[in-house]
């Protein structure tokens, strides 16, 4: 066990009290559940694009990648460097679906697209994977603080579950944004800090990168061997279940590109966290298992050997820390960032439940009710998360269970959203086969691994402890698309008709249905103006004709207005219609409702841009 | 010790050869269905992102590699 002074405590809990704080600031602008839940679709690409690295770099990412990073080396670096194959299908096929379409949740768009049988299945396909996410996120924390406190790791689980609880129930998906920009910013910093401390430690670069052997230092592992981390299975495993499930059916993530202000913002946020943002945070996540190993080949006497691998990050930031301070924010920004993974996929869980479960059965009550039970349920997925943690802990590293997991829960949802967003000929019923016979055969691949799986190994070895932890991606993925194809192939689609905007190829149709006429697609600029509130209006604002010019806009467009000062992301905005003009120029009139939902400050300017 | 092409190339040539499958059937979905179309000033510069990126992590591979191996 690691000894920790009181110092050490008094700065974990100042920093919990901080940046939680600093979220729950945010929680004011919670007023409906749409706030609660999509912060009213209002921030620019960049606090966007931060604070998806807190929730993916988040929870489990620095011990499970350092384990991995300490035994196979580079290689660790393989989950986050893989993300771009699908990106074309992301940015131009899934985000403008979701976010013309104004689906709730995942199991909102199957509704829309096959129908509400399809729904209940996906919602209880989607539900399972989240709180199967929130249990490995519990567990981290667990297996992060258990050399320091010595305790049972359900002990600490239960812990870290009330904060998170209390936290992201009262705070809803405004305070998580915000919560998880900060912890962005804080977590790439702890994690170069590590890299510049450790680089040190060691006595410098070149000691550093000489001590490793070239096999260590490779980008990708090799390619089937050993069953427990090769390329191959890796590839299928989170090259392709795990990032697809990741872009299209995490639910978090999904809300947090519903939470931009546009399809050509999420686009950016995506796209810059994908091409910088993730080498940077693979790096970050990863590099205290490469000073691990170069510390324990340079100086093994200072090495413990015999440390479990989950514990490879605590034993390295506590050995390259020469100062209890810097230590205590290290692992204070690591606690915390599991906060950022499990708030955002507590909120997940609250918006599937509130949407696809609870509405369609207590329907017509106000928006305040709804926020009430948005607020219980994220109560009780939270303690649920924290109960299946036990089923986790059976896997001999993080890696293992999250690779495990995404192998098996993942292909049944992301073969049906892809042929429903993709392929107009993909029919109910073979929705539904995609769940039930899917997952049928995914339970025999799992009885009879070394007859089923193994026509798809590529030469990985069977372990029979674990079998086919990794490749069984593949056979999942292809039996779950076989039986979608050949059901669709003997059964009868849709009509165009009743297909309309909700498939990539119609997408037109999509804008068309989000605006409710034409798109105007000329190219037009951005004035910044003052404002004033002038009643009588509705919910339309009005424009003087030069400005209306300069945006290239015209009477029933739509608008979006923000105050001026960029570094706000969009806090304080609003979208709108644009309505008659006025002739008073560098002026927009807006009704008093509008200037309170976007919180616009008197005498600040405002930034205007045509949508569409 | 020599490392095997099992263990230095065929990745990176499986993981381009595959993951590039994947990415041109993408793109080819996406200007078939006219989800992007590059007339539009704004789409033809995602369409240059989109080819960036390919060619940005296989860019980033293929250096790491070649630094591991000491070339």
């Amino acid at each position: 066990m690691q000894q920790v002074s009181s110092t050490f405590w008094i700065i974990i809990f100042a920093y919990f009290t901080l940046i939680l704080g600093f979220g729950s600031y945010f929680a004011r602008y919670n007023k409906t559940t749409n706030d609660f839940f999509f912060s009213g679709r209002r921030f620019s690409w960049w606090l966007i694009a931060m604070s998806i690295v807190a929730t993916g770099v988040g929870s489990h990412s620095f011990l499970k990648y350092s384990a991995k990073a300490y035994e196979h080396g580079f290689s660790s670096t393989m989950t986050y460097m893989n993300d771009w194959f699908f990106i074309p299908f992301f940015l131009f096929g899934w985000l403008p679906i979701v976010y013309y379409t104004k689906v709730k949740s995942i199991p909102d768009y199957f509704e829309k697209r096959f129908g509400s049988g399809v729904r209940k299945l996906a919602t209880f396909a989607i539900l399972g994977y989240m709180i199967g996410y929130i249990a490995i996120g519990f567990l981290t924390m667990g297996k992060t603080l258990q050399p320091i406190l010595g305790w049972n790791i359900y002990t600490i689980v239960a812990v870290v579950a009330v904060i998170a609880g209390i936290y992201i129930t009262f705070g809803g998906q405004t305070a998580v944004i915000f919560t998880d920009l900060a912890q962005g910013f804080i977590l790439i910093f702890a994690g170069i800090l590590i890299f510049v401390l450790g680089i040190n430690y060691v006595g410098g670069f070149s000691i550093f990168w000489n001590s490793l052997s070239p096999e260590f230092k490779l980008p990708l592992a090799h390619f089937n061997e050993p069953s427990n981390f090769n390329f191959s299975g890796i590839f299928w495993q989170d090259g392709v279940a795990g990032s697809v499930g990741f872009l299209f059916m995490n639910q978090g993530l999904i809300m947090r590109f519903m939470a931009t202000k546009s399809v050509n913002e999420g686009r950016k946020a995506a796209a810059f966290n994908i091409l910088f943002l993730l080498p940077i945070s693979t790096i970050v996540v990863s590099n205290a298992g490469w000073v691990g190993k170069s510390i324990s080949i340079l100086t093994p006497e200072k090495w413990d050997a015999t440390v479990k691998l989950d514990h490879v990050f605590t034993q390295v930031a506590g050995l390259i820390t020469t100062s209890e301070v810097v230590f205590a924010f290290i692992i204070a920004a690591v606690a915390a960032a599991l906060m950022s993974t499990v708030d955002t996929l507590i909120n997940a869980v609250a918006a599937v439940v509130v949407n696809d479960v609870y509405k369609p059965i207590v329907k017509d009550r106000d928006d305040k009710h709804y926020l009430k039970v948005a607020m219980i349920v994220s109560a009780g997925a939270t303690a649920l998360g924290a109960i299946s943690v036990v089923f986790f802990n059976n896997f001999p590293t993080l890696y293992e269970a999250h690779g495990f997991f995404h192998s098996t829960m993942t292909p049944p949802l992301v073969v049906a959203i892809f042929l429903g967003i993709f392929w107009k000929r993909y029919t109910t019923e073979a929705a539904v086969a995609t769940f039930i016979g899917g997952a049928f055969l995914m339970w025999l691949g799992n009885k009879y691994p070394g007859i089923l799986i193994a026509p798809f190994d590529h030469g990985i070895e069977m372990d029979p402890e674990h079998p086919y932890s990794y490749i069984r991606a593949l056979y999942n993925t292809l039996v779950c698309l076989s039986v979608g194809v050949v059901v669709s192939l003997f059964t009868t689609p849709k009509t165009e008709e009743e297909m309309d905007g909700i498939t990539v190829w119609s997408l037109d149709r999509a804008r068309e249905k989000f605006k409710g006429s034409k798109p105007n697609d000329r190219e037009g600029k951005k004035p910044i103006t003052t404002w004033k509130i002038v009643e009588g209006q509705d919910e339309l604002v009005r424009f003087s004709q030069k400005e209306m010019d300069f945006m290239a806009a015209e009477v029933g467009d739509l608008v979006y207005i923000s105050d001026s000062r960029g570094w706000l992301g969009g806090l304080k905005s609003c979208h709108s219609v644009y309505g008659k003009v006025h002739d008073e120029e560098g002026m927009v009139y807006i009704s008093a409702e509008i200037a309170d939902s976007a919180m616009f400050v008197e005498g600040k300017t405002v930034k205007s841009e045509k949508e569409m | 010790m020599e490392l095997s092409f099992a263990r230095t190339w065929l990745p990176y040539i499986y993981l381009y050869g595959v993951g590039g499958i994947i990415f041109l059937t993408g793109m080819f979905i996406i200007f078939k269905s006219k989800s992007i179309n590059i007339v539009r000033p704004r789409h033809k510069k995602w369409f240059g992102v989109l080819i960036f990126g390919f060619l940005w992590y296989m860019f980033l591979h293929g250096f790491s590699i070649l630094a591991a191996l000491n070339f």
